[in-house]
């Protein structure tokens, strides 16, 4: 799995490649809790993920309550086809702001 | 020779360290396809195996690395089963699908995959230890 961040104006956003499961998932969080608190909006780009599993999932939903928490926006948008099946089955799509491309998760289209 | 003996069957001693999980579920869903399962439906049941690996690595050991779990996929006449041995400390069956799904709750959500992906999930206690046994039928398209 590969992580970086970039500034885009008063956001950032958080860019993950490959798979994300145990072993890895720990890594996605430490990045995701320590970006959070520098920015208005973290926008997490879910396009080039291959899998994610439920221990992905649970970091997700962890730092979206940390983000409501300091009152921040933690959105996600290009949710791969593999995560698009595991938020189905987990029913969780509904719990986040999901967009379709890096511009509507900033509000910039 | 039997018609028993022409179907796959794979057995893996699998320690129980997390950077072996892709191989298992490269294994599980080449498997799969070669049955006849779609690609997605190949991806949710590496998903559902990976999540029960999962759970015995977390819940089982504790994280520890260094123990095995013994894994089986066996093709069946109409489908899969996958059996995982452990020898851990037992499952609170009180928790398994304890929690709400699709709530805003971190937790739980491996043991809702592993029941909605596959078609009969049981967990048992015997004296090798603790066995999950899952099975999917494959629906062939007609």
């Amino acid at each position: 799995m590969r992580i970086s961040v970039r500034d885009v104006g008063a956001a950032k956003v958080v860019e993950v490649e490959g798979e994300v499961d145990l072993s890895t998932s720990a890594d996605l969080r430490r990045t995701l809790l320590e970006t959070l608190p520098d920015v208005a909006r973290l926008a997490l780009n879910l396009g080039a993920i291959r899998y994610i599993d439920s221990s992905g999932i649970a970091t997700l939903i962890e730092v979206l309550k940390r983000s409501q928490h300091l009152k921040k926006e933690f959105v996600l948008f290009g949710l791969s086809p593999a995560v698009q099946e595991v938020f189905r089955l987990t029913h969780v799509v509904r719990i986040f702001q999901v967009f379709q491309t890096e511009q509507e998760a900033l509000g910039t289209s | 020779m039997s018609d028993t003996s022409r179907r796959l069957q794979i057995k893996f001693s699998v320690p129980s360290d997390p950077r072996y999980l892709c191989v298992v579920r490269g294994a599980v869903g080449t498997l799969a396809a070669v049955i006849g399962w779609d690609e997605s439906e190949c991806r949710a049941i590496a998903l559902a195996v990976d999540e029960a690996l999962t759970n015995v690595i977390r819940h089982a050991y504790h994280n520890r690395t260094d123990c095995l779990i013994e894994l089986e996929c066996r093709e069946s006449a109409d489908g899969l089963e996958i059996t995982l041995l452990d020898n851990g400390d037992s499952p609170d069956r009180s928790k398994i699908c304890a929690r709400e799904i699709g709530c805003d709750q971190p937790g739980g959500l491996g043991t809702h995959i592993i029941k909605q992906v596959m078609d009969k999930v049981s967990y048992e206690e015997s004296p090798d230890g603790n066995r999950l046994v899952a099975t999917k039928q494959l629906r062939r398209k007609t």
